[in-house]
């Protein structure tokens, strides 16, 4: 009976330390939306390697403590195939099936919005990007989703000004898919070149299309002098830029947003040269630098789409608001931390500083600045920084 | 827009690119049709294997910078000796199988497009060009990589027919296609001439897939487009026709030409489904097929 005592109490010890363990290093889930397929891959996998390098840090410092209880973070992220209904199916699985409280992602006018649908009544945090106006200017003022990426409102008057003060194009291509996205951002875009006298010529082709040439050909036919891959994925911008050299397009191509410079490097090759792009970040500053160092240490050398930082930097604020608010369930008191840490520096774009207010009605809207820059000898070189 | 036709150059413009098209087209469509035209099986998986023909052609022409021909050809190869084991354990059960085979090969595509996508990752890859000059005259441009592409479909296609026509395994492929049961009655081996047009099904698709790689880009993904464009073209052609994958190539290459230049790209593709939906209604079996 000693002995069977002795064990007794020995279980009963091992279950208090297990259980004192699992008390000590909770999980916590955070979700992640984006593009995994097709031609808006590099973006998805921008958000998903963001947030992880953040996660890692966290996780690698001992867990996030929040009200002295200490949280291994978990990131569960779903495809949302760069579609309305994808975004949908994603907020879904994520709110509904894993129970999560916060979102990074998703790109994308569509996803975002058919996201936010689901999240919001749900009073589900969401931190993502998307260009439209509606994905903060909307009847229930964005209550719980900020946008940590600029959108053409705010860079494209500035960089549309800029390509006419130093690249001074007459007659501007552009080509956009035809769907919701390119039928919503043309307009503006368009617009915004007519005001300061640049005509434009435009037209759509069908998403999934790789074959470019046709309709490169009839816009070399309608005299324009440059093209710009404004808003395209990746994918497409890239070979959109390799077989307008091949059609024998001679004048100036640059991106009014994306942006996907190495993408397109990679895919374009030595068409790429001399192609100018609105940047996101520097990523030949010291921060990026050691950014850039992190990325490599974990994924291997490779590409880094500039949207990456936007969300890492978003990660990383959600962590600060979770410790200041002193809660991982309450997102309305988490969601009223982060409108209030203007001024936070996450270490990655400088001090935090919300806008949006006159635009949108709501000061969820991040403000940055932006670069522009150009591919030189296969390399991006730096040309301007516009503040904001 | 028909005064741009009166335009020399972009008249040229046209007939190049309508003519690159087209020889794309028919590459990607060739081995669809074989797997139809003689074992009934609408092989839903070919996109996939055209995308792991173009990563065969990355690393051996992009990363271990073997010569280009060589490394097309090896790639091929590489993709469609070890797909034989797929052969055995797959598509050997859907022959003569065809609605069987549609449900069973979405599956494979699946498998392999996200096996794809765990080894490689979903970043887009170029392949480096092998011919990196263009030709111009008279204004036209044409890149040197398009007009190894023309040449390649020509150089496939000839060489097809010759298999088929002047051979004894073509022969034999031939008649198993008319009639299973009397071509073995005559001493035909079906299994393996099944695997035979199985494996010269692949290493067309693989074929294709370098080409088509090296012209757009490398992805697990990439699968998508050829996949349906080798079905526009089959059904434009007739399924199982081999000379009709030919028409329905140039077909589809030229309308997207044409049409793409001077409509836009929305009027192409919608031209290009509406010819497909009214030949699915007065001519099932194609331009060029033959009626069950």
């Amino acid at each position: 009976m000693h002995a069977l005592g002795k064990r007794i109490a020995f279980g009963a010890l091992l279950l208090a330390l297990g259980a004192s363990q699992v008390s000590a290093e909770e999980v916590l889930k955070i979700g992640g939306i984006g593009t995994l397929s097709g031609g808006g891959t590099a973006w998805g996998l921008a958000i998903k390697r963001g947030a992880e390098l953040a996660i890692d840090e966290v996780n690698k410092a001992g867990g996030l403590k929040v009200a002295g209880q200490t949280y291994k973070i978990e990131f569960i992220m779903y495809d949302d195939q760069y579609t309305g209904q994808g975004g949908k199916t994603a907020a879904e699985r994520l709110v509904f099936q894993d129970k999560v409280k916060f979102i990074i992602g998703p790109i994308g006018s569509n996803p975002v919005l058919s996201t936010i649908e689901i999240t919001t009544p749900e009073k589900v945090l969401v931190l993502g990007d998307g260009y439209t106006p509606a994905i903060l200017k909307n009847e229930a003022h964005a209550p719980y989703n900020f946008r940590f990426t600029l959108t053409n409102l705010e860079f494209t008057p500035k960089m549309v000004k800029w390509v006419k003060e130093n690249l001074h194009p007459k007659k501007v291509g552009i080509l956009e898919p035809n769907d919701a996205i390119g039928q919503a951002v043309a307009p503006n875009l368009i617009k915004a070149y007519k005001e300061v006298g640049i005509d434009v010529w435009s037209d759509f082709f069908e998403r999934g299309t790789k074959e470019f040439t046709p309709l490169l050909t009839r816009m070399i036919a309608s005299d324009v002098d440059a093209l710009d891959l404004n808003f395209n994925a990746p994918g497409d911008s890239g070979l959109m830029l390799k077989q307008a050299r091949e059609a024998g397009f001679s004048g100036l191509v640059y991106q009014m947003g994306g942006p996907s410079v190495p993408e397109n490097i990679e895919i374009a090759g030595k068409s790429a040269e001399g192609f100018i792009s609105y940047e996101m970040y520097d990523f030949t500053s010291p921060v990026g630098k050691a950014l850039t160092e992190e990325y490599d240490a974990k994924y291997g050398k490779g590409i880094i789409n500039s949207q990456l930082p936007a969300f890492y930097n978003a990660t990383k604020i959600l962590f600060e608001a979770l410790r200041r608010a002193g809660t991982v369930t309450d997102t309305t008191k988490v969601r009223d931390t982060i409108e209030h840490m203007d001024g936070y520096d996450a270490g990655v774009y400088g001090p935090l500083k919300w806008t949006g207010m006159e635009t949108y009605g709501v000061n969820h809207q991040i403000d940055l600045p932006f670069f522009i820059v150009k591919v030189q000898d296969g390399k991006t070189v730096p040309l301007a920084e516009i503040k904001p | 827009m028909l005064s741009l036709l009166s335009n020399p150059t972009i008249l040229g413009q046209i007939v190049v690119n309508g003519l690159s098209l087209s020889a794309i087209y028919v590459l990607v469509a060739l081995g669809f049709t074989l797997l139809f035209g003689i074992m009934r099986v609408v092989n839903f998986a070919h996109g996939e294997f055209v995308m792991l023909g173009g990563f065969a052609l990355y690393y051996l022409y992009g990363m271990l910078h073997l010569p280009w021909l060589l490394a097309l050809v090896l790639g091929a190869l590489a993709v469609a000796v070890p797909s034989l084991l797929l052969e055995w354990l797959v598509f050997r059960w859907f022959y003569q199988k065809m609605f069987q085979s549609m449900i069973g090969l979405l599956g494979l595509s699946m498998v392999l497009m996200f096996t794809g996508l765990l080894v490689w990752d979903a970043y887009e890859r170029n392949i480096p060009r092998a011919f990196d000059f263009m030709i111009k005259t008279h204004g036209v441009i044409l890149p040197a990589d398009r007009l190894v592409t023309i040449g390649a479909a020509l150089a496939t296609l000839g060489g097809f027919y010759l298999f088929m026509v002047h051979t004894r395994a073509g022969l034999a492929m031939r008649a198993a296609a008319q009639d299973v049961e009397i071509a073995e009655t005559q001493g035909i081996n079906t299994r393996r001439i099944y695997q035979l047009a199985f494996f010269v099904a692949i290493l067309l698709a693989a074929l294709a897939g370098g080409l088509y790689g090296q012209i757009y880009a490398v992805s697990p993904f990439m699968g998508e487009r050829p996949l349906l464009v080798a079905f526009v073209v089959v059904i434009l052609g007739g399924m199982g026709s081999i000379p009709g994958a030919a028409l329905g190539g140039v077909i589809l290459g030229f309308t997207e030409s044409v049409l793409g230049t001077l409509y836009g790209g929305s009027a192409a593709a919608y031209a290009s489904f509406s010819v497909v939906i009214l030949l699915l209604i007065f001519r099932p079996w194609g331009l060029l097929g033959t009626p069950e």
